[in-house]
């Protein structure tokens, strides 16, 4: 039983950090944003009556549409992720070289160190009005100041950070793969082309899954890229938490989308991991 | 027919690997280059002039010092105590047996997939419920719980490759199971307790979602400092203060090379020739 007690002692400090950081400011929020606010008032009063208002007055369409960017941007900036990443990892993975490979992964990984601040000011250096923006927009005949251009910024710097993030994590699962299976396929007269479509991508799925879900999860969070290069036309729901913090100070109703927020993030984790568990189980 | 479409493929392969790598590569070069820019206000594109006054700004603004020094003394700290947590943390899962063990697992990385901006502002709300507004304090809490699963996940990861015959058999040639521990277990996982340490540092650096929140008008970290500057400010010290993180950056990658090797943190899979 001494073993027992030692292995509590270890993990005790994990989980005191776990429940006074994570667990009692969430159920913190969760109780605030079930309070009615009253203007003027930071935060909600202690004896302030329960109610369901934060919530109901989030159905609101104008509410609705934030998710709805969320997502629209999240699903088609993980998608482009993934084309873009899948022959950058494949090549690395099959990669001879032991001194390209380094290279090529410590380049993958810098690029996702990079600091995110770092990364939005070197977008807006170069797609912003001092950079390459009247170029582009030329070449597209756009406006630099319209609402497509921002989106295309916005969609930028979202891919900026996940096609490396999405590169490394298809790396190791396409290593996993044996290429004699490939190899197999072109000697039986299958094209190249073909043989990655039908034997390669198939069973990557399961890596080009958790790599959709890790940048689909990232997007969902984004705060910063929306911030600074969205320019107030594109905000992700994030904002909309800060927004409702910094400048109305409706603390409830910012505890409300907060916890909305966690929800659907939770919910669209759990969704995909157990379509991929069910479907590929490891065991 | 089938030679066309092949060569089609490898050439959208190649081109396309091509721009990634420019598009990744651009912005970043861009930013170095305009942090070397000599006119005195943000301009096109390449600057006609060069010169470092952009630094020299950086390195006498107090404002941006002040934000350094703040990131660079939490991110110390808060990388310390969660290495230690954390590693405490997972030799206590590694040994748990009973029921639960998955569950506890998952509430340990569980911050990775709360969004930041849900962790900052919730922080906030309970700090400021409990009466502390010291934003110190508040950061270095934010930061604490946002670098813990990463120190918790490596070092598990360090320790699962390590056999238990190994820590058995020197219990069976008469080590005490402490001494089993510190001289059989821990240096074979140190590698994922380092790499856990430097992703820790790297995150804390990184952060802007969870500091924006927590910051106060005397303690900020630099991210923050550079973020509230870039909306009222229009020069250039931010690409200089940009490609001082950047060289962090960089010495970061040199020193998870040097720890561990690169090539390991992917691994090499199974069917590498």
């Amino acid at each position: 039983m001494i073993k027992n007690r030692s292995t509590w002692l270890l993990l005790t400090p994990g989980i005191v950090l776990f429940l006074a950081l994570l667990v009692s400011p969430i159920a913190n929020i969760l109780d605030e944003s079930f309070r009615l606010f009253e203007p003027g008032r930071i935060g909600a009063a202690k004896d302030a009556p329960y109610t369901l208002f934060n919530y109901i007055e989030l159905i609101d369409p104008a509410y609705f549409f934030y998710l709805y960017e969320t997502f629209r941007f999240g699903i088609i900036c993980s998608l482009i992720g993934l084309i873009i990443a899948f022959p950058i990892a494949y090549t690395i993975a099959r990669q001879k070289s032991p001194l390209f490979r380094k290279l090529a992964i410590g380049f993958l990984i810098g690029m996702m160190f990079l600091n995110t601040l770092v990364r939005v000011y070197a977008m807006q250096l170069t797609f912003g009005p001092t950079g390459y923006a009247k170029f582009i927009t030329g070449i597209f005949d756009i406006s630099p100041n319209g609402r497509t251009y921002t989106e295309i910024v916005v969609m930028l710097g979202l891919l900026h950070y996940l096609i490396p993030i999405s590169a490394l994590t298809l790396i190791g699962t396409i290593q996993n793969i044996n290429p004699r299976l490939t190899e197999a396929a072109q000697v039986l007269g299958s094209s190249r082309l073909k043989s990655h479509l039908t034997i390669t991508v198939p069973l990557c799925v399961p890596g080009l899954l958790s790599a959709f879900l890790i940048s689909f999860t990232l997007c969902l969070s984004a705060f910063v890229v929306p911030m600074v290069l969205g320019k107030g036309k594109v905000l992700f729901i994030s904002n909309l938490i800060y927004a409702r913090f910094s400048e109305i100070a409706n603390y409830p109703s910012g505890s409300a989308v907060a916890i909305i927020m966690l929800v659907v993030s939770l919910l669209t984790i759990f969704i995909i991991t157990s379509f991929v568990s069910s479907r590929w189980s490891t065991k | 027919m089938k030679r066309t479409v092949d060569n089609c493929g490898m050439i959208f392969s190649t081109v396309n690997i091509l721009l990634a790598l420019i598009f990744l590569l651009f912005p970043i070069i861009v930013s170095i280059i305009m942090s070397f820019d000599g006119r005195s206000y943000l301009g096109l594109f390449p600057p006609p002039e060069y010169s470092l006054r952009w630094y020299e700004n950086f390195f006498s603004d107090t404002y941006y010092l002040k934000g350094l020094k703040t990131s660079l003394i939490i991110a110390v700290i808060a990388t310390l105590i969660s290495t230690t947590f954390g590693v405490s943390a997972a030799i206590g899962l590694d040994r748990y047996q009973g029921r639960g063990k998955q569950l506890l697992e998952a509430l340990f990385l569980s911050p990775l997939v709360v969004p930041a901006v849900v962790i900052g502002f919730a922080i906030l709300m309970f700090f400021a419920a409990l009466g502390i507004f010291d934003g110190f304090t508040r950061l270095l809490g934010g930061h604490l719980i946002i670098t813990f699963p990463y120190t918790v996940r490596t070092t598990l990861a360090g320790l699962v490759g390590i056999r238990k015959s190994l820590t058995e058999a020197a219990i069976n040639l008469g080590a005490t199971e402490n001494q089993a521990f510190w001289d059989v277990t821990f240096p074979l996982a140190r590698t994922g307790i380092v790499a856990g340490s430097v992703f820790a540092f790297a995150f804390s650096m990184d952060d802007v979602a969870v500091s924006f929140f927590l910051t106060s008008p005397e303690t900020y970290t630099l991210p923050v400092a550079m973020i509230s500057m870039m909306r009222t400010n229009f020069d250039l010290t931010i690409a200089a203060a940009a490609v001082v993180l950047m060289v962090f950056t960089f010495c970061l990658i040199l020193i998870l090379d040097w720890v561990i090797g690169l090539d390991k943190l992917i691994g090499k899979g199974v069917y590498r020739s």
